[in-house]
């Protein structure tokens, strides 16, 4: 599976650009599902069958990820621009990133720490006043190349560190990689596999294909908020990596079906795999569109416990992600038969 | 030579303060092609270029060699390395940032951080006391590899950017290196006006030592620093930069000879080479102001190179700013046509 989510990952595809994720998508799922079809806004649902009906499961997970749009070509030709979805703007200056669908090399430049104020160098940096150069020097030069509207990305190599992977966008791409592995398997229960868009500038795609579907019961498929750094502590660290699944009961957008999160631990320890819950309150994902959609949505997410989420290094464990894997192919294989 | 892939193999290579070893070395490989004489004095890398000839003032081209980094200071409980810096870091792109680690073999890593979804108001920019990097290995294992004062760099590689710029770390000195490099090409074959001896000096970024040492072992009349200095880049304040593309800033300044200045001027105008004016009100900030006051004293001259987001790992520097540069200097040292 780490190849396969090392292809995915080095796809860029932010919020309202996900084509070129969809493509890869489709390439891989094309002659393992019964029906497949893109919605008005992208998101691409497939169908299916099992050994069996069942009530009416839905698997889903998004392909966009977080990244920037260019906003303004400035005369100097550097590029203006805006985050899309949730960024730290420290884990955005000083780094190289692509802009556009050609991938055009660029950096984020940062006024030289010399010329800082002793409180401008304590103060957290803003986007506002960033600018992407891509080595224009003008702005008829840049204008050659880039529009305003144009996409930019993380730049960042995907590696393996001992058993952990870091690469961008391993939310939700790693979400992505189960679906795509899950739908080659012979499986027990018809099954809607949703790869959603938007869901980083506010769970936009998923609103939409919800209600086309209309399942009974979602599955979400993410990558969430491990805190299990250097001088966090106990409650703090919300959820650990090498610590299995991550199945939360609550966060900013949803409270999860009870029922649901106790077959989650439940089958983890039939099948003997770690699981962990959420520490904290904290983040949202699809679910929160999901499970209020239509007459509402029993709904259970399942997620790869994942440091540093939104930057150009997410930190996953690859045994996190098989185990991750594990349980949701059995829950998928219980949940329509409840 | 092909001054691209020098600047390439020079700028990834390896050497913060005090562990310039490999990027020294390559740097002596290439400084063997233009020198009958080179040697290694310590960290620093000393070449003769030509045949020095009684009665001919002694000239030192000095750029240095090392660069801003890190230095492991410890392993955590958690298994997280801990560090501290080698000159001036900008702590505030610390979030995220991948670097090496030079240990047993070399690690990579990034900087431990808080996602958005759980930092909470962070109105404060990391101290190195709370800084700490995420390499994947367990705290056995990693043990084994890392030791206190093993040194730390950010893992960047050079990319091009538009027309001639580059971007990559440690461009801070090492197109100096470079630069200076260039200019030996030039002056092949060519009579001289000084005996000329090349000095890639260590330690500039914590205070200059290299040059001190070096200053007291070569005793030079002249020495010239060829270093870099600030680009106009958004944020930044025009009266105090230069700009990319509009070739070398010859240095001004009360501590430097304003006979050396107003030769490195006139040399420029002689051959129409574009130049930029870099004054300053007192010292330098560059390894001239060591040669200028070692043993009985000498007179000293600086040729910047403009680059933009000084000591980040996304330096930006116009390659023909090198190339003027280096051609600068050659129209210094060569002999006038008579």
């Amino acid at each position: 599976m780490t190849e396969l989510l090392k292809r995915l990952c080095l796809i860029n595809g932010v919020s309202g650009d996900e084509d070129r994720v969809r493509e890869a998508v489709i390439g891989r799922i094309r002659d393992h599902c019964d029906e497949l079809s893109t919605d008005p806004l992208g998101s691409l649902i497939a169908f299916k069958s099992g050994r069996s009906a069942g009530k009416k499961l839905m698997v889903c997970a998004h392909m966009d990820e977080v990244g920037f749009i260019i906003t303004h070509i400035n005369s100097d030709g550097t590029l203006s621009f805006d985050e899309v979805g949730g960024i730290d703007p420290s884990v955005v200056i000083g780094r190289q990133v692509k802009v556009g669908k050609a991938g055009l090399e660029g950096v984020v430049g940062s006024p030289a720490v010399h010329n800082l104020s002793k409180e401008e160098r304590e103060a957290p940096p803003k986007f506002s006043g960033m600018t992407i150069d891509i080595g224009a020097s003008s702005k008829e030069e840049a204008e050659k190349y880039v529009s305003p509207g144009d996409c930019a990305y993380f730049s960042s190599e995907f590696l393996e560190m001992g058993s952990r992977i870091k690469s961008k966008a391993i939310d939700d791409r790693a979400g992505c990689a189960m679906m795509i592995r899950l739908m080659q398997e012979d499986l027990p229960y018809d099954t809607w596999f949703v790869f959603n868009v938007q869901e980083e500038i506010g769970l936009r795609g998923s609103a939409a294909s919800a209600f086309t579907v209309a399942p009974d019961f979602a599955l979400v498929l993410e990558a969430t908020t491990a805190a299990d750094i250097d001088g966090v502590s106990g409650q703090k660290k919300v959820c650990s990596l090498g610590g299995g699944p991550v199945v939360g009961f609550m966060d900013r957008r949803t409270i999860y079906d009870r029922d649901l999160y106790r077959l989650a631990f439940d089958t983890a320890k039939e099948m003997g795999i770690p699981c962990q819950t959420k520490t904290a309150v904290a983040g949202g994902n699809d679910a929160g569109a999901i499970h209020i959609s239509g007459r509402g949505v029993r709904t259970l997410a399942v997620s790869v416990p994942c440091r540093y989420l939104h930057s150009p290094a997410c930190v996953i464990d690859r045994e996190d992600l098989e185990n991750t894997y594990a349980l949701v192919r059995e829950l998928a294989g219980r949940i329509p038969g409840l | 030579m092909d001054l691209f892939t020098d600047i390439k193999e020079l700028a990834e290579a390896w050497g913060p303060s005090g562990c310039e070893g490999p990027a020294g070395d390559l740097a002596m490989f290439m400084l063997e092609s233009y020198c009958s004489e080179v040697h290694a004095s310590g960290n620093n890398v000393i070449g003769r270029f030509g045949t020095h000839q009684k009665g001919k003032p002694h000239l030192v081209l000095d750029a240095h060699i090392d660069q801003i980094g890190m230095i492991v200071t410890g392993i955590s409980d958690d298994g997280f390395v801990k560090v501290d810096s080698l000159g001036g870091i900008d702590r505030r792109l610390l979030p995220t940032q991948q670097v090496l680690i030079y240990g047993e073999r070399q690690i990579p890593g990034v900087f431990s951080t808080l996602p958005p979804h759980l930092a909470q108001g962070g109105n404060k920019v990391m101290t190195f006391a709370e800084a700490a990097i995420d390499t994947g290995l367990p705290k056995e294992e990693l043990e084994e590899l890392v030791s206190p004062g093993d040194c730390v760099k950010f893992d960047v590689k050079l990319k091009r950017l538009l027309g001639e710029r580059v971007t990559c770390g440690a461009l801070d000195d090492r197109c100096g290196v470079a630069c200076i490099l260039y200019a030996l090409e030039l002056l092949k074959g060519c009579e001289l006006r000084y005996n000329v001896t090349v000095i890639f000096s260590c330690q500039e970024e914590v205070g200059e030592r290299g040059a001190k040492i070096g200053a007291f072992e070569l005793s030079p009349d002249i020495a010239i620093a060829v270093d870099v200095s600030f680009a106009m880049n958004t944020g930044e304040d025009p009266k105090k930069c230069g700009e990319l593309g509009k070739g070398p800033m010859i240095g001004i300044s009360p501590s430097l000879s304003r006979r050396v200045s107003d030769k490195l001027i006139a040399c420029a105008k002689a051959a129409q080479i574009p130049f930029q004016y870099e004054v300053m009100n007192g010292t330098t900030g560059t390894n001239a102001d060591r040669y200028s006051v070692e043993r009985g004293g000498a007179e000293t001259g600086t040729v910047s190179i403009p680059l933009r987001n000084m000591h980040t790992p996304a330096e930006v520097i116009d390659i023909e700013d090198v190339r003027l540069s280096a051609r600068l200097l050659a129209e210094f040292i060569k002999e006038e046509q008579k």
